[in-house]
């Protein structure tokens, strides 16, 4: 992976985000959201932040196994 | 098993010098049999070393390690082979000790030359908040019976005279934490010699083996589906550190875990330049580096910074770990990497190991090693190989159970929160 689109400062390069953290995956109440994951090599549901951009926080599905950006919003906004 | 390598000596090196067949295949290649006792699955260091236990310790002869690739391929052969046990919490200098005194022997131990070199492990200070952590650190160790001796500048430039600490930098190195005993052990060895050591005492080593599937029965485990077929099990021990998270998958148990890529690199071979294994924190940024027997710098730093499965190492992260082995060493900025490459690691959600029962009364786990599992090889051999042969789990990994995550007990080293990135 070596570039993310950011909604509003365009392709950047990825050492410009930070990643957060993976979204809770699996039922179970707060212990579960908070240490648990089924751990999809092919989907992976994420927070990120242009934290050297715009730092627009931001929402993302990414294929881990080959690094391809599945879908990437912003967090709360919509599809871009 | 006479075709396999005879046990060394200085004779029978000196032997080897003048017959042009003494060299021997390490292991015998095979295909798995019907059944065993106990299936190891994953063929790195704490697969092997497992195996090796279970055979040795508690005798047993049907143990088989089926491995997806061969010997060598995952993190036991990427590593940079630090090893080390200056940890802050008990649960865990206890267990890298144990496992540092073991590497101390190993060599006798397996018959096979693993060079452990006890050329220290420093981490340099940058402040003087920096001091006042690892003197926290440095003193539990301390307390636990473990050696850490907290360096000053002048204490500093006696132990590394290759490192001016006076050099302005951006960010000043203030002091460090010293473990004598820390070094280096060399990493292709670890894996061959618990190989070689667990196949003479009967274990099966199986490569390009890959285990697809648990078989179940009244709910127990009774076999692997594996690439090679159906191989029944008394016993299932998973060992495939950087697979963990598909593990936890393949048998639809959520695991606290997240599978993040971790690089490291090797510069072309120099004279001796740095003697010790050192290691630097500046701003966000870290860099660790070693010189090999061979000369070149071996240098890491943190972890790409999200998950992935690729094995392609983030060219930033170099640029950082380069930049950061400059500002400590000015002379090195002319070399030229010669190799670069990454692992997928089970990072864990307090970045501390996972071991114990998995689901199942007779499936274990032994993982969740993060970036710092090579150290970890002959204690979570040992210890492992008890849990599985007697069904309880020795105090030296009581602690390092799934179940932390559900009563609290979690064991987070470095205080960062449930964010296995950051451990
Ligand atoms: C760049 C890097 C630097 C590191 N530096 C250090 C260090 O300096 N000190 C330290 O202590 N640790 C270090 N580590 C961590 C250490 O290497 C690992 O924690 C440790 O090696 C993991 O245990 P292992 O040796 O059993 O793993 P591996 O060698 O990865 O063994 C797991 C095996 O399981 C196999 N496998 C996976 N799935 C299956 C399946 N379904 N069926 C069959 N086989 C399967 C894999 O092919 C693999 O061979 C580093 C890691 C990396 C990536
Ligand atoms: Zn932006």
């Amino acid at each position: 992976m070596t570039h993310l689109r950011c909604p509003f400062c365009g392709v950047r390069p990825v050492e410009e985000f930070s990643f957060h953290k993976t979204l809770p995956n699996v039922a179970g109440g707060p212990f579960a959201d908070t240490f648990l994951r089924s751990d999809d090599p092919q989907d992976s549901h994420e927070h990120w932040q242009h934290r050297l951009g715009c730092r627009a926080w931001l929402l993302t599905r990414r294929n881990p196994s080959t690094g391809e950006v599945l879908e990437l919003r912003l967090l709360g906004g919509a599809a871009s | 098993m006479s075709e396999l390598a005879p046990r060394y000596s200085a004779t029978s090196l000196l032997r080897a010098r003048f017959s042009r067949d003494y060299w021997r295949p390490l292991w015998r290649r095979t295909k798995p049999k019907d059944a065993y006792d106990v299936v190891v699955v994953g063929g790195g260091g704490h697969g092997l070393a497992t195996a090796f236990h279970l055979a040795r310790d508690h005798g047993l002869k049907r143990v088989s390690v089926l491995e997806r690739k061969v010997i060598g391929y995952g993190n036991v052969g990427r590593n940079t082979t630090i090893v080390r046990s200056n940890y802050l919490l008990p649960e865990n200098f206890h267990f890298y000790e144990d496992s540092l005194r073991r590497y101390e022997t190993l060599s006798r131990d397996l018959n096979y030359n693993v060079m452990y070199s006890s050329r220290g492990v420093v981490d340099l200070a940058n402040s003087d908040d920096e001091m006042v952590l690892y003197a926290r650190r440095g003193n539990a160790m301390r307390l636990g019976g473990i050696d850490a001796e907290l360096l000053d500048r002048a204490g500093l430039r006696r132990f590394m005279p290759e490192l001016n600490p006076d050099l302005p930098r951006r960010y000043p190195i203030v002091g460090g934490l010293l473990q004598r005993r820390g070094g280096t052990v060399r990493h292709d060895a670890v894996a061959w010699g618990y190989a070689r050591a667990a196949a003479a005492l009967g274990v099966d080593i199986v490569e390009e083996c890959e285990v697809t599937g648990l078989v179940t029965a009244g709910g127990v485990a009774t076999g692997v589906e594996t690439s090679q077929g159906f191989v029944r099990a008394e016993r299932v021990v998973f060992a495939v550190a950087g697979h963990t998270g598909s593990i936890g998958r393949m048998l639809g148990v959520p695991l606290p875990v997240e599978t993040h890529l971790l690089q490291a690199m090797v510069t072309e071979p120099v004279k001796p330049l740095v003697h010790t294994v050192v290691s630097y924190m500046y701003g966000h940024a870290e860099v660790y580096l070693s010189q090999s027997d061979r000369g070149g710098l071996v240098m890491g730093g943190v972890l790409d910074g999200y998950p992935s499965y690729t094995r392609e190492p983030e060219w930033h992260r170099l640029e950082e770990v380069v930049q950061g082995a400059v500002a400590m060493f000015p002379q090195v900025a002319g070399l030229r990497i010669l190799r670069h490459w990454a692992g997928t690691n089970d990072q864990t959600m307090d970045g501390s190991p996972l071991v114990g029962r998995l689901k199942y009364d007779n499936v274990f786990l032994n993982g969740g090693w993060c970036y710092g599992g090579f150290k970890a090889i002959p204690a979570s051999g040992a210890a492992c190989a008890t849990l599985v042969a007697t069904g309880s789990a020795p105090d030296l990994i009581r602690g390092f159970a799934l179940e932390r995550f559900a009563t609290g007990h979690v064991l987070d080293e470095k205080g960062a929160g449930p964010f296995p990135v950051r451990q």
